[in-house]
């Protein structure tokens, strides 16, 4: 029933058009309605005459369509009138009408071009980092004012955040170096066993694994794990307005939540990466052992005689570094977050790239400089 | 008058806590009815289990003649097109503007070309009092009136038989309560629209309710006429409408 027929029909009484509306004019025949309004013939009259005698249904949507259509061809209160109507389409009708008084514009969302979108995405870093370093600062003024009055620092919250970050993540970084040493080891081996160089095998995975790859292994999975944490817990809880709270009691939101969070990352991250380490040299005495013939008690010889002790500690000093900043970057997105749930997540996605992104980036500052300095 | 909505000894329990103990009522079209009780008597539950949220243990409700836990997964989304839902915050998507929130249902639900959805969507902001400019917002940019508005408006967009209101006026002014009170009462009575309502809120008892229901206890210790409810014998009734005594004369 798509022809206008079915929902409208158009005669003429005296000097007015009547249209007799038909049928259910209800939200689910409403494509076929707009399509039967717009084949009407155009108005041979000034005046037009509504009729809802033959009307079955009408609902807001449809009574709303006819209205639009009726202005659209330039009717007005006094050119148009109703008859016929049961009451409640009539008392309906009254309401769309009332309502109608402002005409809706169609809202919708803008869309940015290219270019557009890169330069907002390019300030929008800038703005970002520029305040990260205003951050910063504000966290050490509070730091110092606490080694002013050493009282207020939050022991018992610092603990159990390093346990959170710290002892809850043994499992994980070990599982994980331990298994990267393994591909290291296995993989280098192979090379190695063409020259008859096995026992170089145990330099290399060493070297590798305690100045590279357990640091950065540490941080990326405490990005990941407790960087995110960090910003979903102060996120929620300043969409729930519990920061206000602090504030408002008379406490500052950064030593009660983000100096006890810094410390306990700072602290934890080395001890993650010594137990990397271990792991990570434990999976090549594995490979060592069952690929290369390197017993455990010769893998461990030589360990002593060529990792250099400097290795060791670049790689355990490199970790309160990235520790700090992953530290900074998420509670500082935590705090950003604004009033709705989309803003945690969002927040949340950005201190894990952020996280990493920075760990790598100062891994390289690390090695370009250390060279520098021929450590 | 014709039954839409009809709970038939509803029993919910919680590990052993007992919320609803065969509690029973029914809702005629065209009636603006509030369900009231003290906080924690399952208020919120029941009308969960009237839309198919939550799963009474026992009993059935039927909506619309439909067994709501008894029907076929396709049976309740057609039925879910029949109503609408006001949650107490409005549960707006944040991530949509608001005239996107209130395009959703038209976009899932009807195949309405997007020329035509525009406009509705205007008009549907203008039904419950909002200004069309307020379509470009995103819901964290609105007040709290605002986002009840935004979200009656999506609830009222597929044309309901019926509306459920949770709250509608927690956490307005009482300017905006008002208002907003004065908004169901026009639609339901302009629209024909059967209105089921939760409330604590005494002023939209007083002003728009043609009948009310009272839980307590698991039960229901009263059903009627808001007149006939304040006359009830029940400390907990007493007390409710005695907290605002001076003015339940004017009211009523």
């Amino acid at each position: 029933m798509d022809s206008a027929a079915g929902w409208i029909e158009h005669e003429t009484e005296g000097d007015a058009s009547v249209l007799y509306l038909r049928g259910a004019w209800r939200l689910a025949n409403l494509g076929a309605i707009s399509r039967a309004l717009k084949s009407l013939p155009p108005a041979e009259h000034k005046r037009f005459v509504l009729d809802g005698s033959r009307l079955k249904e009408l609902d807001t949507s449809a009574g709303f369509i006819l209205y639009r259509h009726l202005v659209g061809i330039g009717c007005t209160e006094s050119t148009v009138s109703a008859r016929g109507f049961d009451p409640r389409h009539r008392k309906l009708l009254r309401l769309v009408h009332e309502r109608m008084t402002c005409p809706p514009s169609a809202a919708r969302s803008m869309h940015l071009g290219l270019v557009q979108r890169v330069g907002a995405a390019a300030l929008k870093l800038g703005r970002l980092l520029r305040t990260h370093s205003a951050f910063v600062g504000v966290v050490v003024l509070e730091a110092l004012g606490l080694l002013r009055r050493p009282g207020r620092f939050r022991a018992k919250e610092t603990v159990a955040q390093f346990e959170a970050v710290g002892l809850d993540a043994i499992p994980i970084v070990a599982l994980v170096t331990f298994l990267i040493g393994v591909v290291f080891a296995y993989l280098l081996g192979v090379q190695a066993q063409r020259y008859g160089a096995n026992i170089f095998v145990v330099d290399g995975v060493g070297l590798a694994m305690c100045r590279e790859l357990s640091p950065l292994l540490a941080a990326v999975i405490v990005a990941g794990r407790s960087g995110a944490a960090f910003t979903a817990q102060l996120g929620t809880m300043k969409v729930q307005e519990e920061i206000d709270a602090i504030s408002t009691l008379g406490l500052s939101p950064v030593q009660v939540l983000v100096i006890p969070r810094l410390a306990a990352i700072v602290v934890a991250l080395p001890v993650l990466v010594f137990v990397g380490d271990v792991a990570g040299v434990a999976g090549g005495m594995l490979v060592g052992a069952w690929q290369l013939d390197i017993g455990a008690a010769a893998f461990l010889d030589r360990l002593h005689a060529v990792l250099p002790m400097s290795a060791f500690v670049i790689g355990v000093a490199k970790a309160p570094v990235f520790g700090a900043f992953i530290a900074m970057i998420a509670c500082r997105m935590g705090l950003l977050v604004a009033r709705d749930a989309r803003s945690v997540g969002e927040s949340t996605t950005s201190t894990v790239v952020q996280s990493i992104v920075w760990v790598i980036v100062l891994d390289a500052i690390f090695a370009v400089a250390l060279q520098s300095l021929d450590l | 008058m014709e039954r839409v909505l009809e709970a038939d000894s509803v029993v919910t329990r919680f590990g052993t806590e007992v919320i609803h103990d065969r509690v029973s009522f029914t809702v005629g079209r065209g009636e603006v009815v509030a369900l009231i009780g003290a906080s924690g008597t399952g208020k919120s539950v029941l009308l969960k289990e009237a839309i198919g949220l939550i799963q009474p243990s026992g009993g059935t409700i039927r909506l619309l003649g439909t067994d709501v836990w008894r029907s076929s997964a396709d049976e309740l989304n057609a039925l879910r097109r029949r109503f609408g839902m006001l949650f107490q915050d409005g549960a707006l998507f944040s991530s949509l503007t608001v005239a996107e929130n209130i395009a959703v249902p038209f976009r899932e639900n009807t195949d309405l070309p997007m020329d035509l959805i525009a406009p509705l969507v205007g008009f549907k902001l203008a039904l419950v009092g909002l200004a069309p400019d307020a379509g470009s917002k995103t819901p964290a940019e609105l007040s709290g009136g605002m986002r009840k508005r935004v979200a009656l408006a999506r609830a009222l967009a597929l044309e309901p038989e019926i509306l459920f209101l949770d709250e509608p006026t927690s956490g307005l002014d009482p300017v905006g309560a008002r208002a907003f009170d004065a908004l169901v009462r026009v639609l339901s009575e302009s629209l024909g629209l059967t209105v089921f309502i939760v409330t604590h809120d005494l002023d939209t008892l007083l002003s728009i309710i043609d009948r009310a229901i009272v839980l307590s206890r698991g039960k229901v210790i009263a059903d009627g006429p808001v007149s006939a409810v304040m006359q009830a014998d029940d400390p907990w009734i007493r007390d409710y409408f005695s907290a605002r005594a001076p003015l339940v004369p004017e009211a009523s």
